[in-house]
């Protein structure tokens, strides 16, 4: 006998609310991506690294809006640079989004952390002190190195978003959770909503559960464990999967759009609200939203592809 | 001058904080103050109350403290009975007499450890000391070490005439659970003469004469009656003879065997612990419950009472699973709550495969519900087997009761658990239909033998490990075969005695058909031994039948056995072009290896390297080639097979596809992602209704992508005409993703466009 579907809901739906809700807001504005590839040590993890850092970059440039991306890499992955690249996004205060991505080794002594560069290493105040420049409270931080949960009281902020690989810095075994993460930022299985996006929260949560599964998998006490700080981890984008296609400016399928987006809305907030409804009448309420959003959905394909047609 | 270990004295000083322990047994002469002997010989005839008087008029005078002890442990007050013996060791430290009785206070604690560290101290004082031997000699005997042995012969050498009972009655013991009735009979013969010359109690004496002639077939034993006459509440004259039939796997009747020792001596808590475990292992969980607990309140100190009680505690952690079709034999599955959704239906259908699959083969039908169990944690299967942890076994069947690891229990490489569930199934019907009289070599082998030719990843595979052995020439006597089971005698010893057995059951087959499995399993029902079942079945002697064995094996085999050299050379010459990252050198070993031992598929079997290294040289028609081969040996390393199916559905056989990612779920249920994809390819196939099952599954293991897990419900819903819970599958998916347009098209698909 067929089990019968649970009518239970979590708190990932609620943030993929906020997401839908704020996410235009975000993308349109001036977005500084930052990826720092630190020293791998042997060849195997600059191997790795390097995988992560390209695919972490392509998932920047895949980004809609006024997104410029930086990547310190190689011999130009020094303390030195970091801080002056910084320094100039603080003078041209002209950041209203600031992605930072720290991929390589970290260590922690009890008192400081540190990511391996050549050169002087980057401690945790100068990261700290770097994002505290730039000038804009809209700040993700992703560090996916070993020992990392040590920034997490320096780096942390209310409006920040923070993830890190490890849970203290005494978690010192090279990490798996980069290898994950940047995985999550082209694959669809991490886009749980659906909506050919990949937030903070979803790529974390698909990082977190590979580095749990693996240990899991492998019969072996975990060496790490990834957090995520920040209540806002779902509104910040970081990949898009596919290309987004143009949206119309007159016509009949602009007046499509236009139904759908009210639509979406409407739909929107109908969930923020399920919690004053009960199951049965929030269910009831949806159904229909669903299914005439279903039929725009499909009159925009139909009108799109009787256009292409043309 | 003793002596004393500063540690182990500080140590022992805060042992027993608790107040009861079980009784007191007979020490044959360690003993030898009058007054503690006048109220032991009460004690052995069942004068309680007479003899509780005498111990506490000795605790209360000044006797001495050695004295005191005694009377305090015969009293249950261990704790007491502890601190008398540090004291009368303090006042006297070359006793060595109250030092070996304080060990022995600790074995009966069951503080192993600390009583051999007694023991050792009294040996390094005096390496003769006969009750110290004898004392180490039952501390390791219980764990079935072999240095017992050594401290044995000590003892039974000795001219102590009571510690030399004392080795006879632990040998007699020992040679009977190794099924060695002659010598068994010999040492108790010559204990019964030391007993009587000695005017020691009769009754250990006894109890295992009545046990011997329970293992030689004689249940109404007129030792039973003797021992009764000599102490009418010595439990010990029904426990000792039940041990026989818990070692033959003859639980029911061990428990009404425990049960009659409860009732005349109901303060003795070996009897209750071990009728509480034998009601767990038929399923009569309350009643065991109560046995263990009244099992801890006479001995809170026995590990086996305490974790099988731990273990009771931790069932409100598991789900009861039952299926009960009025046409079929009821199945009920105990499986963690956490992976009861997912291990459950796979369970459920195997079980119902395999009692399809015995019955007609076995002409056996159960008469009972079948019970399996499955435990996460390896160590709570070994409670759940024998009480204690530290079991080196996968599964476990007690009748219509089996129990084994969980598949998340052990790591995949290591672990098909399907393929145990099979094995274990195949013991019911061995054990039933033959009334638990079935040796263990006959139905491992039937076991075996079944995995290989009916199971879910079936095919005949050795382990190197047995073809050496078949090269060492040390496959047993089929006469003898038991005792590679039972008491090995080199490493890898039970593994080679499996697959033996199963090859013995394929030999039978092979030359005198299956019928003749079913008749051999008839005449072990009817109480025959292998001898009788060889000649009355097969009409061939031991030494015919093992000529015979040995001439199939060498057709069978034989080649491979003189290959092993080679092929070894072939691996070594292999590793190199691995090293080399050669892998036309890589692919050409691999293939000569597989020609010498195609059924190699063990994790390091050269298919998967050879498959590894064509598709790295662009064949992978060939790399698909090999894997199929693997597979098609019981081959069933997961990231292999999962690649073999992925290209397999590429070239657009989906029913092989299917077939392959099937038997991935039984080695590893948990893998979300292959629920997903083998219930796409069912629906693909046309086949809804297991998808749906690996569709549910995937919704049980929590996956990441929620949406698409309901989703893929939807649509196998959809399929099979259930529009509602379609419907409410799509519901939970859109409420996530509200654009995802194939939810969408499925909605308005089932809402009429």
């Amino acid at each position: 006998m067929a089990a019968t579907p649970s009518l239970e809901f979590d708190l990932n739906r609620l943030w993929c609310i906020a997401a839908l809700l704020t996410l235009p807001a975000v993308g349109l504005a001036k977005h500084h991506v930052v990826i720092v590839q630190g020293l791998g040590g042997d060849p195997v993890y600059s191997g790795q690294f390097t995988e992560q850092v390209t695919r972490i970059e392509a998932a920047a440039r895949s980004l809609p809006g006024d997104t410029a991306v930086h990547v310190l890499r190689d011999g130009g992955a020094t303390r030195e640079a970091f801080l002056a690249l910084f320094s100039r996004l603080a003078e041209a205060a002209e950041a209203t989004q600031l992605t930072a991505y720290f991929i390589g080794h970290g260590s922690y002594d009890e008192h400081d952390y540190k990511f391996n560069l050549p050169g002087p290493d980057l401690t945790g105040a100068d990261i700290a002190g770097a994002l505290d420049e730039v000038g804009t409270d809209d700040i993700v931080v992703v560090n996916t190195s070993s020992a990392s949960g040590a920034l997490a009281e320096l780096v942390n902020k209310d409006r920040r978003v923070v993830a890190l690989a490890t849970r203290s810095g005494s978690e010192r075994h090279a990490t798996r959770f980069g290898g994950f993460f940047a995985a999550a930022l082209a694959s669809d299985g991490a886009d749980t909503d659906k909506n050919k996006t990949v937030s903070v929260g979803e790529a974390f949560r698909f990082a977190a559960r590979q580095v749990a599964d693996y240990f899991e998998g492998n019969g072996q006490l975990a060496t790490e464990h990834p957090v995520l700080h920040g209540e806002r981890a779902d509104r910040f984008v970081l990949a898009r999967l596919g290309k987004p296609a143009p949206r119309p400016v007159a016509g009949r399928l602009t007046a499509l759009f236009e139904q759908r987006d009210t639509l979406s809305a409407d739909i929107d907030a109908l969930r923020l609200r399920r919690d004053e409804l009960s199951v049965t009448d929030y269910q009831a309420q949806l159904m229909p939203k669903l299914v005439e959003l279903a039929r725009l959905e499909a009159a925009i394909e139909a009108e799109e592809e009787a256009r292409g047609d043309d | 001058m003793i002596e004393r270990d500063t540690l182990l004295m500080a140590l022992l000083c805060i042992m027993f904080v608790a107040a009861s322990a079980d009784a007191r047994s007979i020490h044959y002469g360690a003993v030898t103050d009058p007054a503690v002997l006048a109220c032991d010989r009460q004690s052995w005839r069942g004068e309680a109350e007479a003899a509780a008087s005498c111990y506490r008029q000795i605790l209360g005078s000044d006797h001495g403290p050695a004295a005191q002890a005694e009377a305090a442990w015969a009293l249950r007050d261990p704790k007491r009975a502890n601190e008398y013996f540090r004291l009368a060791l303090e006042q006297s430290p070359s006793d060595i007499a109250a030092l070996v009785r304080w060990g022995d206070l600790y074995a009966a604690m069951h503080q192993d450890a600390e009583a051999m560290e007694i023991y050792r101290e009294a040996l390094a004082v005096s390496p003769a000391e006969p009750f110290a031997q004898l004392g180490a000699a039952r501390l390791l005997a219980d764990s079935f070490q072999s240095a017992a042995t050594n401290h044995l012969e000590a003892a039974l050498n000795s001219t102590a005439a009571g510690a030399r009972t004392g080795a006879l009655l632990l040998s007699a013991r020992m040679r009977l659970e190794a099924s060695d009735y002659d010598a068994a009979m010999a040492a108790l013969r010559e204990a019964q003469d030391l007993v009587e010359r000695y005017d020691w109690p009769p009754l250990d004496v006894y109890a295992l004469l009545a046990a011997a002639e329970l293992v030689a077939g004689r249940h109404d034993s007129e030792w039973i009656s003797a021992a009764l006459d000599y102490n009418s509440s010595y439990g010990g004259a029904y426990a000792t003879p039940a041990h026989f039939l818990v070692i033959t796997r003859r639980y029911r009747e061990a428990i009404a065997w425990y049960e009659k020792a409860v009732a005349i001596q109901p303060d003795l808590a070996t009897a209750h612990e071990n009728l509480g475990i034998n009601l767990l292992r038929d399923n009569q969980v309350s009643r065991a419950r109560q046995h263990l607990q009244t099992a801890y309140e006479r001995d809170p100190f026995s590990p086996r009472t305490v974790n099988s009680l731990r273990l009771l505690d931790s069932f409100t952690d598991f789900r009861v699973i039952d299926d009960h079709d009025s046409a079929a034999v009821p199945i009920s599955l105990r499986l963690h709550a956490d992976e009861a959704a997912v291990i459950g239906p796979y369970a459920i259908a195997l079980v119902r495969d395999s009692i399809n699959e015995f019955t007609g083969r076995y002409g056996f039908e159960l008469e009972e519900p079948v019970v399996v169990e499955m435990y996460p944690d390896h160590e709570d299967f070994a409670v759940r087997t024998d009480g204690m942890p530290g079991l080196g076994i996968l599964g476990a069947t007690f009748g219509y009761v089996v129990a084994m690891d969980s598949p998340s229990g052990r790591s995949v490489a290591e672990f098909q658990w399907g393929t145990t569930l099979w094995h274990e199934m195949a013991h019911v019907f061995t054990l039933e239909a033959t009334d638990h009289l079935v040796p263990r070599w006959f139905s491992e082998g039937i076991s075996v033998y079944e995995e290989w030719r009916s199971g879910p990843n079936a095919g005949v595979h050795l382990p190197r490990s047995v073809l050496l052995a078949m090269q060492q020439e040390k496959f047993l006597p089929v006469l003898k075969l038991d005792e590679g089971f039972i008491r090995p005698t080199y490493e890898g010893q039970v593994i080679v005695s499996y697959m033996q057995a199963g090859l013995i059951c394929a030999f039978v087959e092979s030359r005198f058909g299956a019928a003749k499995l079913e008749a051999m399993l008839v005449g072990y029902g009817a109480g025959w031994d292998t001898e009788q079942v060889i000649g009355g079945v097969l009409d061939l002697d031991g030494v015919s039948f093992d000529a015979g064995f040995n001439a199939y094996v060498d057709e069978h085999y034989g080649a491979q056995v003189e290959a092993l050299e080679r092929w070894e050379e072939l691996a070594s010459r292999l590793r190199l072009a691995l090293t080399a990252q050669n892998p036309e050198g890589v692919a050409a070993s691999a293939a000569a290896m597989i020609a010498l031992l195609p059924n190699y598929v063990e994790t390091d079997s050269p298919y998967l390297l050879q498959a590894d290294a064509l598709e790295e040289m662009g064949r992978r028609d060939e790399a698909a080639a090999a894997l199929t081969a693997f597979w098609r040996r019981g081959g069933y390393e997961p990231t292999a097979l999962k690649r073999l199916a992925g290209w397999l559905a590429d070239d657009g056989d989906t029913g092989k596809a299917i077939e392959v990612l099937a038997s991935v779920n039984w080695v590893d249920p948990f893998d979300q992602e292959l629920h997903g994809r083998l219930g796409d390819l069912l629906l693909e196939a046309q086949r809804p209704r297991e998808a749906l099952r690996e569709f549910q599954v995937a919704l049980a293991l929590k996956p990441h992508d929620i949406v698409t897990a309901h989703y893929r419900l939807a649509r196998a819903h959809a399929e099979l005409g259930d529009a509602a819970r379609a419907q409410a599958h799509l519901l939970e998916a859109l409420d996530v993703a509200p654009s995802f347009r194939p939810a969408q098209k499925l909605l308005l698909q089932l809402a009429g466009g």
